[in-house]
């Protein structure tokens, strides 16, 4: 599973890292620092939930089982 | 439909897009379930609409479906904000709200600078002197059983807040909370021009003193702050501490008065984040959700089509929250307020590059208030219901909130 963000439409809500902190860092102007990553084994629920909580619809959830 | 609505629709717009109303005056005709009858223009009212007037401007678009609404503020570029709050033109000036009011690519230049100031972790600093900010407000009332909620605690909290990252004297708090409320919520138009010379005039008083004796507050900060290699000007510093101003101060007012009137009003929901505190931070979301309060306009640029509609240059558009946090297609059971709701996306701090600077600070106060309150005060309910009434405009609020614990 991977984690695809469209950082330069990012407008630095931090949903993400409120949901899953530890995946989603944020800069220090409080926008997601990464343009994506490989999720690690186990922590799919997270990475799902800190990609569905993004209001601005820019962070994607590659499964690349499908 | 009488003459006078038609001659004020604009030629492209279709009759059958057209309702004569107010939305605000719709919102507000519901009294305390003003929201309840926003959720409603979902079944009523298509997706978007013309409405023939709004406050003391003219008639606008009106989307309501949240998708439309991030799509419009994801493009400012089409859809402008240059101007639209009007504050300075109303007392014969130029400066815009900075960085409100300043579109993409100069709104990062100057948004930039700002952001490091009101990042999550910044805001987790001051954690604990707004802590105990509010449980000094909270234990001056909590003996007396009651209290007028707006004048004891949600007009003071957030002021005393901003007087202090300002770095401004604590005392002005009164007269601070007198003129947002003017500035916000009034629909006299002279009146709101009188408190805007006010405020601009108090601002750059503060200002010029900061710029003969500099501190690490945060006008001291703006006045520090360059941008293409030059100091920001008097006017660009007083669209700054302007914005914040009225950003920062009667949002988080209004927004603690639903938030303790839907608690004041369902008990259960009391009992529920007494029992389980660690869902305040979840709480908070799904109140600022079921209760957004900001209404904004964008003015389109270029003709555009957004679904079905043709908006052309020059015409305005409603930014409504509530209506994009109510909307049915984006939440299941949009009037339920459920603090497990799973994926709340709301934008009650707006979508795009103009999202809430203070959104994180908001939602700190929010969280704060309502730890202190469930802890210091035991249930608490309203003292009157039918004395409640709601104000639709700029930011909705509810007046005469008097709560009672005993």
């Amino acid at each position: 599973m991977k984690i695809v963000v469209d950082r330069s439409r990012c407008a630095g809500h931090a949903r993400c890292a409120a949901a899953a902190p530890e995946l989603f860092a944020l800069d220090e102007n409080g926008y997601v620092a990464t343009n994506g990553f490989d999720v690690p084994p186990g922590q799919e629920e997270r990475a799902a939930r800190g990609a569905r909580a993004c209001p601005e619809r820019i962070i994607t959830i590659v499964d690349e089982q499908c | 439909m009488d003459d006078l609505t038609l001659a004020s629709k604009p030629d492209h717009v279709s009759l059958d897009l057209v309702r004569d109303l107010d939305p605000w005056v719709e919102i507000m005709a519901a009294g305390a379930d003003g929201h309840a009858r926003a959720a409603r223009f979902h079944t009523e009212y298509p997706p978007i609409f013309w409405a023939t007037r709004l406050g003391y401007f003219g008639g606008c678009w009106v989307p309501r479906r949240a998708e439309d609404l991030r799509r419009i503020l994801q493009d400012p570029e089409t859809f402008t904000s240059q101007g639209l709050t009007g504050f300075s033109q109303l007392i014969g000036e130029a400066w815009p709200l900075i960085p409100l009011e300043v579109d993409p690519p100069q709104h990062s230049l100057y948004r930039i600078l700002l952001n490091p100031l009101f990042t999550p972790k910044k805001v987790a600093e001051l954690g604990a002197e707004m802590q105990a900010l509010a449980s000094d407000l909270i234990l001056a009332v909590v003996d007396k059983g009651g209290c007028d909620f707006n004048a004891a605690f949600a007009t003071r909290f957030p002021v005393l807040i901003f007087l202090k990252l300002m770095g401004w004297p604590l005392d002005e708090a009164p007269k601070f909370v007198a003129w947002t409320r003017t500035l916000v919520k009034s629909s006299d138009m002279a009146l709101v021009a009188g408190v805007c010379g006010e405020i601009a005039g108090y601002l750059r008083g503060r200002i010029a003193e900061r710029r003969l004796n500099p501190t690490d507050d945060f006008t001291s900060y703006v006045l520090g702050c360059e941008i293409e290699g030059r100091k920001l000007t008097e006017d660009e510093v007083l669209g700054v501490c302007f914005l914040i101003f009225i950003g920062g101060l009667d949002t988080v007012t209004s927004a603690l008065g639903f938030q303790f009137h839907h608690l004041a009003r369902h008990p259960e929901h009391q009992a529920q984040l007494r029992e389980k505190p660690e869902l305040i931070l979840a709480a908070v979301e799904e109140l600022l959700r079921a209760y957004s309060i900001v209404n904004m306009r964008r003015m389109v640029t270029k003709d555009v089509r957004v679904g079905d509609v043709l908006m052309r240059k020059g015409d305005h558009v409603l930014i409504s929250t509530e209506l994009a946090d109510l909307d049915p297609e984006e939440f299941t059971d949009p009037t339920q307020v459920d603090f497990e709701r799973q994926d709340n996306r709301h934008m009650a701090f707006s979508y795009g590059p103009h999202r809430c600077l203070g959104s994180h600070l908001a939602r700190r106060e929010l969280a704060i208030a309502l730890q202190e309150w469930l802890t210091r005060v035991p249930p608490f309910r309203l003292r009157d219901e039918q004395r409640i009434e709601m104000r639709a405009s700029g930011v909705f609020s509810l007046e005469n909130l008097e709560l009672q614990w005993t």
